[in-house]
């Protein structure tokens, strides 16, 4: 009798040991995918801040063109060994060292070129194209943007400074940067993210003004925050350390917490409430993903008629002119969103434009001056206005 | 270990003794798994190391397929040409060395020779990273498509070659020597792994390219309603998926439940299904519980809001779990043993789940302090995979190639013994009676209820800051 017993109690230990393993997994195959399962995810709770509003946003594209060779560039990254490389080891200008791919470092890059900077570029450039690879394909991305406040004052502010000094140097003097920055006219300069083609030309904004308000994300190295001493700059940089910082009525900087390619980490984009027309979210690279920035704003912003109106920037798309298939999904889905003006560029690659503007969306077009290779797309010197 | 015997694999013939008693040989073992790990990291793999494969899809691909023929060596040839002999006098470091460099070369002959050399020159050209530089791609991306194409075909060869062993028992070839089973299995299941290719990541690769290859693949794809996206990331979730459960089934679950069917064929197809099954299971759980834990997902955008990650990352979930499953079973003597078998095998699920949590976990939190990476959860470029793979290729080269040196050593199994083998293909501990069905109803419940328990916290687990 006992023997029965604990035959019969063994056994349903068994049968339960076993059905709880089938059980957990007949929930997880069964549900988890189910519309059911979905139906239980709670709605995003929109915070809706009010930011304020501006009448407009003017943005001039200083330069988009951040390599001229993508070949080169590519080559560059290849022989280096990859995506994942810090950026300061692979040899560009200006931390080249004349060691070879994937093999220079900060330290060794800036100590020849420290004493030139900012005021000599000329003469720093040189002689770190003795030492860089390709030294001729650095261009670099930045652009000004002109907020007009609901009372007509208007306020200049500068994304990013591009990356070779020669190429930014003469890009500023082409759209009057320049003056604008010696005058003090640019309130503001942001970099958008540390990678070698938005913060390496910082020394060119550093030549016409050293301590204009400047802001970095939090995720910054300490080879970027070293280079912005090393730069010259005398004021205290405003390390970005919140998801939401308010800048001026109607205009918000966003930081993104993500880990991006060539060792770098964080970005950080602007969104304004245009009066009467919507959202408009400008980025240097949007590494985040475009729609990843549309969701925040819109769970986090109130815009006028809860619309998204306007994009520039770069898209982080196909910055090298590759593909992946979730490229495309981007390109199926963000007519979802129903932007009324899509004006990309640089990182969005060509492709990508081609894409969008193959499936109807309203991508503005450019005249391809000043080494914009093609119309496809908003180039160097190119205006758009929200 | 003197005479070859034919009808029982070199694994299955041996038996791992402990040098030392207590914890020392796992802790010595992990310990030295871990060194060679940071060592083979650092020379082949980091970003700022030696070779630097790691661009990703070129240190990818090398990592998988390494897994393959490391698969291939053990269970399909069954050590084939190294005579049983050979291996059963030979110092297990220097068989460590030997056995792993055939598999180098053999990957070499494999990759070089056939997917670039043969497939890619005469059949599909994204095979060939040299056909896709001369239609103008860049060396890079010529290098990063052709390797990414050839992973994914190892991804798919994870699966099925040990799962012809391990659920179809080698069957109908069981019978033959070697090397006509082990050609005949590598052959078959080549062949089964190219037609999965073709119908899952062949319009993945096919859309790479501009225009879509409409004539040359089904574009847009099958899945894509299904899977929220266009990509192939979605038949990387559950075909890892798979080669996880296989390694599952075959290590902490001893065959358990499939083997208490009797009848041979019906044994062999459960067990292969069965396999698939349960990995769709767990695919899904994984993908739901993502939407749980970081909000719904969204199609279009990138990292880990988007679709196709996340059906990446279900993959790079399930592998944490495989390293906590071979490291119990390896390391661990697959504790616990001494309950009944349905038992051991509820216990040690729960056991490797807790410690592919925790690996999981110290991943994110650390590994870019040491391995060259990033922090962050989504990388575009970064794939936890890699080193995951690769820790697990040195579990292999450690306890199939070297029997465990030096924490273990091989010793014949004695005839008994060899009885267990068998017990575990066909076995006869669980019988049908009515407390075992009442414990079955009990049990299902418990398994249901803790599974909605468990999503029920993932909103929670998803506010823990991993990164910092």
């Amino acid at each position: 009798m006992t023997d029965d017993i604990t035959t019969s109690r063994r056994d349903f230990v068994k049968g339960a040991a076993t059905g709880a393993i089938g059980g957990a997994l007949a929930g997880m195959g069964f549900y988890s995918y189910s519309g059911s399962a979905y139906n239980r995810l709670p709605k995003v709770a929109r915070a809706q801040q009010d930011f304020g509003a501006v009448r407009s946003v003017k943005v001039t594209n200083i330069s988009e063109t951040s390599w001229f060779n993508n070949a080169h560039l590519m080559e560059d990254i290849r022989t280096s060994g990859g995506l994942l490389v810090d950026q300061y080891t692979i040899g560009w200008g200006p931390f080249g060292n004349g060691k070879g791919p994937g093999k220079s470092s900060y330290e060794d890059g800036i100590a020849p070129i420290k004493k030139m900077i900012p005021n000599d570029l000329e003469a720093a450039w040189a002689v770190q194209k003795k030492s860089s690879l390709h030294p001729d394909n650095p261009g670099g991305y930045a652009c000004l943007i002109e907020v007009e406040d609901l009372d007509g004052s208007k306020h200049k502010y500068l994304l990013d400074v591009g990356w070779s000094y020669d190429w930014m140097d003469q890009s500023f003097k082409r759209e009057g940067i320049d003056q604008m920055l010696r005058s003090g006219e640019i309130e503001a300069l942001f970099i958008s993210h540390e990678h070698f083609d938005h913060f390496w030309g910082f020394p060119v904004a550093m030549k016409y003004n050293d301590h204009l308000p400047l802001y970095i994300h939090n995720g910054f190295y300490k080879e970027g925050k070293q280079y912005v001493k090393d730069s010259g700059y005398k004021g205290d940089p405003k390390v970005v350390d919140k998801e939401m910082t308010q800048v001026r009525p109607g205009m918000m900087l966003i930081k993104f917490d993500v880990p991006i390619i060539c060792r770098v980490y964080g970005e950080t984009s602007l969104a304004f409430n245009v009066k009467d027309k919507g959202l408009v979210l400008i980025s240097g690279c949007n590494h985040q993903g475009i729609l990843q920035m549309t969701s925040t704003a819109y769970s986090k912003l109130k815009y006028d008629n809860d619309r998204f109106y306007g994009i520039y920037g770069g898209l982080h798309i196909s910055p090298f002119e590759d593909w992946d298939p979730k490229y495309d999904d981007l390109v199926i889905s963000l007519g979802k969103w129903n932007f009324e003006r899509v004006g990309c560029n640089h990182c969005t690659g060509h492709l990508t434009a081609k894409k969008f503007v193959e499936v109807g969306y309203p991508v503005v077009r450019g005249t391809a001056r000043f080494r914009t290779t093609s119309p496809d797309y908003l180039g160097n010197g190119d205006t758009i206005t929200f | 270990m003197e005479a070859d015997n034919r009808g029982v694999t070199y694994l299955e013939s041996r038996k791992l003794v402990k040098r030392w008693n207590g914890p020392w040989p796992a802790v010595v073992n992990t310990l030295m798994i871990f060194a060679i790990f940071y060592a083979t990291w650092w020379v082949f793999q980091d970003p700022r190391g030696i070779m630097r494969m790691y661009t990703p899809y070129v240190g990818y691909m090398v990592c998988r397929w390494l897994l393959i023929l490391f698969i291939w060596m053990a269970y399909i040839f069954d050590y084939w040409p190294f005579k049983r002999s050979w291996l059963n006098r030979t110092h297990p470091v220097v068989k460590g060395i030997v056995l792993t460099a055939v598999c180098v070369l053999a990957m070499e002959i494999l990759i070089k020779g056939f997917f670039m050399g043969i497939l890619g020159r005469y059949g599909i050209a994204y095979f060939n990273p040299d056909r896709l530089r001369a239609m103008g791609l860049t060396h890079f991306y010529a290098e990063e498509y052709a390797t990414e194409a050839i992973m994914m075909f190892a991804a798919i060869a994870s699966w099925l070659s040990p799962s012809w062993v391990v659920a179809c028992e080698n069957a109908p070839w069981q019978k033959l020597e070697q090397p006509t089973r082990g050609i005949t299995i590598a052959v078959v299941t080549f062949f089964l792994g190219t037609i999965v290719y073709f119908v899952t990541m062949h319009s993945h690769m096919a859309i790479l390219f501009y225009p879509w290859q409409k004539y040359t693949a089904i574009t847009p794809p099958y899945w894509e309603s299904f899977a929220n996206t266009v990509s192939g990331n979605f038949h990387i979730a559950w075909i890892m998926s798979c080669t996880v459960v296989v390694w599952v089934y075959e290590s902490i679950w001893e065959r358990y439940p499939f083997n208490l069917i009797k009848t041979d064929w019906l044994r062999r197809t459960s067990a292969f299904f069965g396999i698939i099954a349960v990995a769709f299971c767990l695919c899904f759980f994984l993908f739901y519980a993502q939407d749980l834990s970081w909000g719904l997902h969204i199609r279009g955008t990138r990292r880990e809001m988007a679709p196709d990650w996340r059906w990446l990352h279900v993959g790079e979930s399930a592998i944490f779990w495989l390293v906590g499953v071979l490291f119990l079973s390896f390391f661990c003597g697959n504790y616990p043993t001494k309950y009944s078998r349905p038992v051991n095998v509820f216990l040690r699920t729960l056991i490797s789940a807790v410690i592919g949590a925790a690996v999981y976990f110290l991943y994110y939190r650390y590994a870019h302090l040491f391995l060259g990476t990033q922090k962050g959860i989504s990388h575009p470029q970064q794939f936890p995979m890699i080193p995951m793979i690769w820790l697990i290729n040195l579990f292999l080269v450690n306890m199939w190639f070297m029997d465990g040196w030096p924490g273990w050593k091989a010793v014949p199994k004695t005839a008994e013994e060899l009885e267990q083998v068998e017990e575990t293909i066909v076995a006869h501990d669980v019988k049908w009676t009515p407390s075992l069905a009442k414990g079955l109803v009990v049990g299902a419940t418990a398994g249901v209820a803790a599974y909605f328990a468990v999503i029920a916290v993932m909103p929670w687990i998803g506010q823990i800051q991993m990164i910092k």
